[in-house]
């Protein structure tokens, strides 16, 4: 039931050059098996090879000399993990963008003109994430987007 | 040997799963669900799908899974603590959708048990995959810009919520 | 010996000599490094071991390994003692797909000078740097310490922000190579290379290599002056060495991917190809050390702003305009 006339439909367009080049793959499998052997090797030896004088002083997270204090995982502010969700739009677009990048030359002015909208699209995006202040992190950017003092009385 | 490779990437990206859904620690979690992505994508390459396989990687291994991570490393309280059960009330949408995609795999792998339908073996080269994507579902593109646009809007307004935009590093 | 065996040794021996040459050049490059910004500093730099302190970098090694392998106790050990390799990988696998020189005849077979030429070779390298994010978020994170966990998150934003417009700034050149592939770029630019039809690219995609490459003046994921050594703070020996070679081999492979992208590749006049490829890189690293030794680290919020609101943009506009004019032009 796969292979219904949407498939041949597909396959008349996009077979083409041959699948696997199989030396270049082999010759990749290879590589990376060296170069994981090589890293764990050198954690192997490091770990092996290295000084042993365990204390529980040592053990202790670095804060500048002093006892450390509280929880490591402190609660962050808001707009660092935002900076992630604009990321993923934002990549996304990009692969639109590259996939059209290599076939602009055969779809022409036409496709230009799609791009041209898409992008204009995604402008729209960064130009109301920048008016709206999402895209500042500096310490007046409170001020600026919400016309109050993010910091004051706290 | 393809059937090989194939047979290894899949037993990886299932034993990756099953991982991924039985860890307590969140970020453990993550780092197999990008192993099991990571497995999917080698076999979209195999598949004859470079294309797919460099978007898999890209999208959901390099950008979806780092706002996961973003996100446990941020809000992530007592990791000793024991993890937060959703009510019984809340769950039942979850199996129901999951026994529908499971009866329907099941339903397609007994309608052809030789599995003679598959997947030809095809290749789309990335200009004719690009061709394609722009030439026949360019009203597509075109929505997803638009989807794209609404996400990120939308993201900013629920993501603000009732804090001053742009609260700062320094802020505790 | 039978063709196939012969391919497979010829192969093998290429990878082990490239693998050399690349932790070799990277262990070198810090010499190179401390040497040159100390001349800049009006210091005279590490010159103590071996003649003009070359064996410096073996020494450093034998160092780092003897030191001790400290785990912190609340640290996620297993995710502690891994996230280091995940970095130096990475930057190590990114090679694969470069392209260094032409093709070498040897026992009457072609040995392409390039590990693995895929047909997707851009996006290897676009996937494998989005990937090596995790190696900063995860080995910070599994410190369980405030300073590290802090530059793990900066650096998290950082590189997230600075891959888009280094992955937006090559769309130029691939609509003048029209395709992925970094054997078929290079091909493309026997005659002339890219930065000449696309500068303002270049430009985007240095500044963004910079940051990606975590270098002065990005270096806001290890500020030592408020996050001492931010997300690797507490590591130490080996598995901070290989956070610190991974910073100089990323270097290097950035440097290549440049030469590849923008400047020719290999091709030149006069000298051998590898030759030219060599001379390419090192003057892309020099200038990376160069940038170190003048400019200051940019603020926070100065890194995200000249992140999203001045490379994003330019480079939307610029791969438009040029889209356009190549459009026009080859009509």
């Amino acid at each position: 039931m796969l292979a219904s006339p949407n498939w041949t439909h597909l396959a008349a367009e996009l077979s083409g050059e041959a699948p696997l080049d199989l030396s270049a793959g082999l010759s990749l499998l290879l590589y990376t098996g060296l170069v994981v052997g090589l890293v764990l090797l050198l954690m192997l030896l490091a770990a092996k090879l290295g000084h042993k004088s365990t204390t529980p002083a040592k053990r202790e997270p670095y804060e500048s000399g002093i006892l450390p204090s509280g929880e490591a995982r402190v609660r962050g502010p808001v707009p660092f993990y935002l900076v992630a969700v604009f990321f993923i739009v934002f990549d996304v677009e990009a692969v639109f963008i590259v996939s059209w990048a290599v076939v602009y030359d055969r779809l022409g002015w036409a496709g230009f003109a799609q791009m041209a909208v898409f992008i204009g699209v995604l402008f729209l995006a960064l130009g109301y994430l920048w008016k709206a202040g999402a895209l500042d992190w500096g310490p007046r950017a409170g001020r600026k987007a919400g016309g109050k003092l993010p910091e004051a009385g706290r | 040997m393809s059937t090989v490779i194939f047979y290894v990437l899949s037993a990886t990206a299932l034993v990756a799963t099953l991982l991924c859904v039985t860890r307590k620690q969140a970020v453990h979690a993550i780092v197999y669900l990008i192993n099991a992505l990571f497995a999917l994508a080698l076999m979209f390459y195999l598949l004859g799908a470079p294309l797919v396989a460099a978007w898999e990687v890209i999208i959901y291994a390099g950008a979806i899974m780092v706002l996961f991570l973003f996100i446990v490393m941020m809000f992530e309280l007592d990791p000793a603590r024991e993890a937060q059960r959703p009510a019984p009330a809340r769950r039942w949408p979850v199996v129901l959708i999951s026994a529908v995609i499971l009866a329907c795999s099941l339903a397609l792998a007994f309608a052809d048990p030789a599995g003679q339908a598959g997947v030809p073996g095809y290749y789309a080269s990335p200009r004719a995959f690009g061709e394609l994507m722009f030439g026949e579902y360019a009203l597509g593109v075109e929505v997803a810009s638009f989807l794209l646009l609404f996400a990120a809007v939308g993201a900013y307004t629920v993501g603000r919520g009732d804090e001053p935009a742009g609260g700062g590093e320094g802020r505790r | 010996m039978n063709p196939l065996w012969l391919g497979l040794v010829l192969t093998a021996v290429k990878l082990v000599v490239v693998l050399a040459a690349l932790l070799t050049m990277a262990a070198y490059m810090v010499w190179v490094e401390r040497r040159l910004l100390a001349r800049m500093q009006l210091r005279l730099g590490p010159n103590r071991v071996g003649w003009f302190g070359l064996l410096q970098p073996l020494a450093d090694v034998i160092k780092m390994l003897a030191k001790e392998d400290t785990v912190p106790a609340q640290a996620d050990r297993w995710v502690f003692l891994l996230a280091p390799a995940v970095t130096a990988c990475m930057a190590l696998l990114t090679f694969a797909v470069v392209p260094f020189g032409p093709p070498l005849s040897l026992f009457g077979q072609e040995v392409p000078m390039v590990v693995s030429d895929l047909n997707i070779g851009v996006l290897f390298f676009l996937g494998l740097s989005s990937l090596g994010v995790y190696g900063v978020a995860l080995g910070g994170w599994a410190s369980s310490s405030k300073f590290a966990l802090m530059g793990a998150v900066r650096g998290l934003a950082q590189l997230i922000s600075y891959e888009l417009s280094m992955s937006l700034a090559l769309v130029p050149v691939l609509m003048l190579a029209g395709s992925f592939s970094l054997s078929d770029i290079v091909a493309a630019q026997a005659e002339v290379p890219f930065v000449v039809y696309a500068p303002v690219s270049f430009a985007i995609f240095l500044v963004s290599i910079l940051a990606e490459s975590r270098r002065t003046p990005f270096d806001l994921p290890e500020a030592e002056s408020e996050l001492v050594a931010g997300y690797h703070t507490e590591y130490s020996g080996m598995r901070f060495g290989l956070y610190f070679v991974g910073e100089y081999i990323n270097m290097i492979v950035l440097g290549a991917l440049t030469t590849v992208l923008f400047l020719g590749g290999w091709h030149g006049p006069w000298l051998p190809g590898l030759a030219w490829f060599l001379l390419k890189v090192g003057a892309l690293a020099f200038f990376f050390i160069w940038v170190r030794g003048t400019l200051p680290r940019l603020r926070y919020d100065q890194v995200m702003h000249l992140g999203w609101k001045v490379l994003l943009p330019l480079a939307l506009v610029n791969l438009l305009v040029t889209a356009g004019i190549l459009l026009g032009v080859r009509a």
